[in-house]
């Protein structure tokens, strides 16, 4: 990636008491990719994500934002981020129209009309006089949006983001962070539990365990090529895969075999030619779920500290 | 700057609560002022009732034996001075003194029941901060391009402005009270001692200098209701210890006056209002000295508020 990254966490440390909530912590953001942050209950996502949006100091390390560290330059780097941490907690006593005015008034110089494209563009316009403590969930995640989103970060933080959103508003909101992505090169970092979300949604993953960052990856890469081959009887193919030199798995009523691309057609030739039955041969991705597991070591919780 | 504040009182004007406790401030000031008012005209009075003239020979009296002891401080006996010299020119002159009565005498004695501005000043700079942290919302105002002692700045402005507010409402019923349950003074007439003449002086100068001083002791509790408030981040906490130092403290003082530390005790200056009508609370005690430890009082309330509002992390 040859292109400057707008967010660093340098080193990043907190340590509360005599825990170390998060160890070393480096990561980088770049325009226009939309970065997934996993990683199991307590493990540290919270805090970094408070640490990236100012709502906590880190014990060691810095939060960089386009060069500047977010510590000694606070107002000039928090312009440039657009933050939804957890539930968006909203005025309930005050219509959505007027909590978003007194968040733009927290910035400089947002127009009135800004506030109304940004509704629109939320779709809330039927519903914004409304007082708050009126609004679904759903609805509060929209304008939760809406508020992230008034001053064109450059940056956006969203912590648990489609909770509480319908189907249709998860697509939509995907879409919609999509476009902001592309066209606009803000740069997007998501925590979320929802794997299948983060697979559909992020170009990149950071995992994190007891406070270290154990992995980073793009989504589309593909490690190590994998097929998954269905053909009967089961014997004989699975005879004749093992002939091929293959290294293969059973799955349901097929196999899973690590292949190369460019070998497929001769192996189709040779089932073909042994009069099997070739039901299917495509291409296998583990879930992100699967490798999330496997790569936290199941489900248990991280080491408990004192908060 | 001037964003936030906006921002500030528009929060706190789309609470219920505020606008209840102006509300309440006006429907209880007028009622206590017709209660009393209906108490006092179903007194029976005495026939014999003294006139203002056999009041202050009577005083006149009290003060120069009082005068002649030799051991009063210099204070009080300047303050007896000019007491004896208000009222020879009373006699003398025939100027009569303001009647409870009269309207102008209630709305003098009016200041006594900011109690209640108080109480409510403290509940709103209780729950300024302490309310983002319970709703969740300081979340969404601490990660904006603004520095946190700008944002609690705007808080306790806002607190003062809403005490400032409701000692003006009050003000404004108590007049409504007095116009609704008293007639104005046939005679009467209010008379100071400055630089060594007597002279008249209007009502009104008298009443905003006792709502002002009332105003004072309240910014002092109001900050220090601010300073829980952000401390400990509940609102209940902040509002039960200020109203129970706010009825305690004076008690406390009070009980310990002969001890020489209570001269620097909070309690001992927020009712300042001893300084114009001559009744202090304890004695001894001087304008410089009173400016001092308030100021003292504040400014430390403000430095913890401060302190631990822009160091401490979010964890809400």
């Amino acid at each position: 990636m040859e292109q400057q990254p707008i967010v660093e966490l340098k080193n990043l440390s907190k340590t509360i008491g005599k825990k170390k909530i998060i160890d070393n912590l480096n990561l980088q953001l770049f325009p226009g990719q939309i970065t997934g942050f996993l990683g199991p209950n307590g493990a540290g996502k919270t805090t970094t994500i408070r640490m990236m949006a100012g709502l906590m100091k880190p014990t060691g390390g810095e939060v960089v934002v386009e060069g500047q560290s977010l510590s000694d330059h606070f107002e000039e780097t928090m312009s440039k981020v657009g933050v939804i941490v957890e539930n968006p907690e909203m005025y309930k006593y005050m219509s959505g129209w007027k909590n978003l005015v007194h968040f733009a008034r927290m910035n400089k110089s947002i127009s009135k009309e800004r506030i109304t494209e940004v509704v629109e563009q939320v779709g809330m316009q039927n519903r914004i006089h409304e007082k708050v403590s009126t609004y679904s969930l759903g609805m509060r995640q929209r304008l939760g949006l809406a508020q992230a989103l008034l001053h064109r970060p450059k940056f956006l933080i969203l912590d648990e983001p489609t909770n509480g959103l319908d189907p249709a508003g998860i697509r939509e909101f995907r879409t919609y962070l999509r476009k902001i992505a592309v066209e606009d090169g803000v740069s997007v970092f998501v925590s979320s539990h929802l794997l299948s979300e983060i697979e559909l949604m992020c170009d990149r993953i950071a995992i994190i365990q007891n406070g270290q960052l154990i992995n980073i990856r793009e989504m589309n890469q593909v490690e190590e090529a994998h097929y998954y081959i269905e053909a009967q009887p089961a014997e004989k193919a699975s005879e004749l895969l093992i002939a091929q030199g293959l290294f293969i798995e059973a799955s349901g009523t097929g196999f899973i075999a690590k292949v190369e691309q460019n070998q497929i057609p001769a192996i189709i030739e040779a089932m073909v030619s042994a009069n099997l039955q070739v039901f299917a041969v495509q291409p296998f991705r583990k879930t992100l779920e699967d490798q999330f597991l496997e790569m936290t070591g199941g489900g248990q919780i991280a080491e408990s500290h004192k908060k | 700057m001037l964003n936030l504040i906006r921002n500030e009182w528009m929060k706190l004007w789309h609470k219920k609560a505020t606008w209840i406790m102006a509300g309440l401030l006006v429907i209880i000031l007028i009622g206590i002022t017709g209660i009393s008012k209906w108490a006092d005209d179903h007194t029976v009075q005495p026939p014999d009732q003294p006139t203002w003239k056999e009041n202050a020979a009577e005083r006149k009296a009290y003060l120069t034996a009082e005068l002649a002891n030799p051991n009063i401080s210099d204070d009080t006996k300047k303050q007896l001075e000019e007491e004896l010299t208000i009222t020879e020119y009373r006699l003398t002159e025939n100027v009569a003194p303001f009647e409870f009565s009269d309207r102008e005498q209630n709305l003098m004695d009016s200041y006594q029941l900011l109690a209640l501005v108080l109480m409510f000043a403290v509940i709103a700079a209780a729950s300024i901060v302490a309310s983002e942290f319970s709703q969740g919302t300081i979340k969404m105002l601490l990660s904006r391009p603004v520095k946190r002692w700008k944002i609690l700045t705007s808080k306790y402005v806002t607190s003062l402005l809403y005490a400032l507010a409701l000692t003006i409402i009050a003000l404004i019923a108590n007049v409504i009270a007095g116009y609704i349950f008293f007639d104005a003074a046939g005679t009467g007439a209010l008379l100071e001692v400055r630089g060594g003449e007597v002279v008249e002086i209007s009502y009104w100068s008298r009443v905003l200098a006792l709502y002002g001083l009332q105003l004072m002791g309240i910014v002092v509790f109001t900050t220090f209701a601010f300073m829980i408030g952000s401390v400990f981040r509940t609102s209940s906490l902040a509002i039960g210890l200020s109203i129970f130092l706010m009825f305690m403290g004076p008690n406390i003082v009070y009980f310990l006056r002969n001890y020489e530390f209570t001269k620097y005790i909070m309690f001992t200056h927020t009712d300042l209002t001893g300084y114009l009508t001559g009744n202090m609370f304890i004695p001894g005690i001087t304008w410089p000295l009173s400016a001092a430890v308030l100021t003292v009082y504040v400014v430390l309330f403000l430095v913890i508020s401060y302190w631990s509002f822009t160091k401490r992390d979010v964890t809400a």
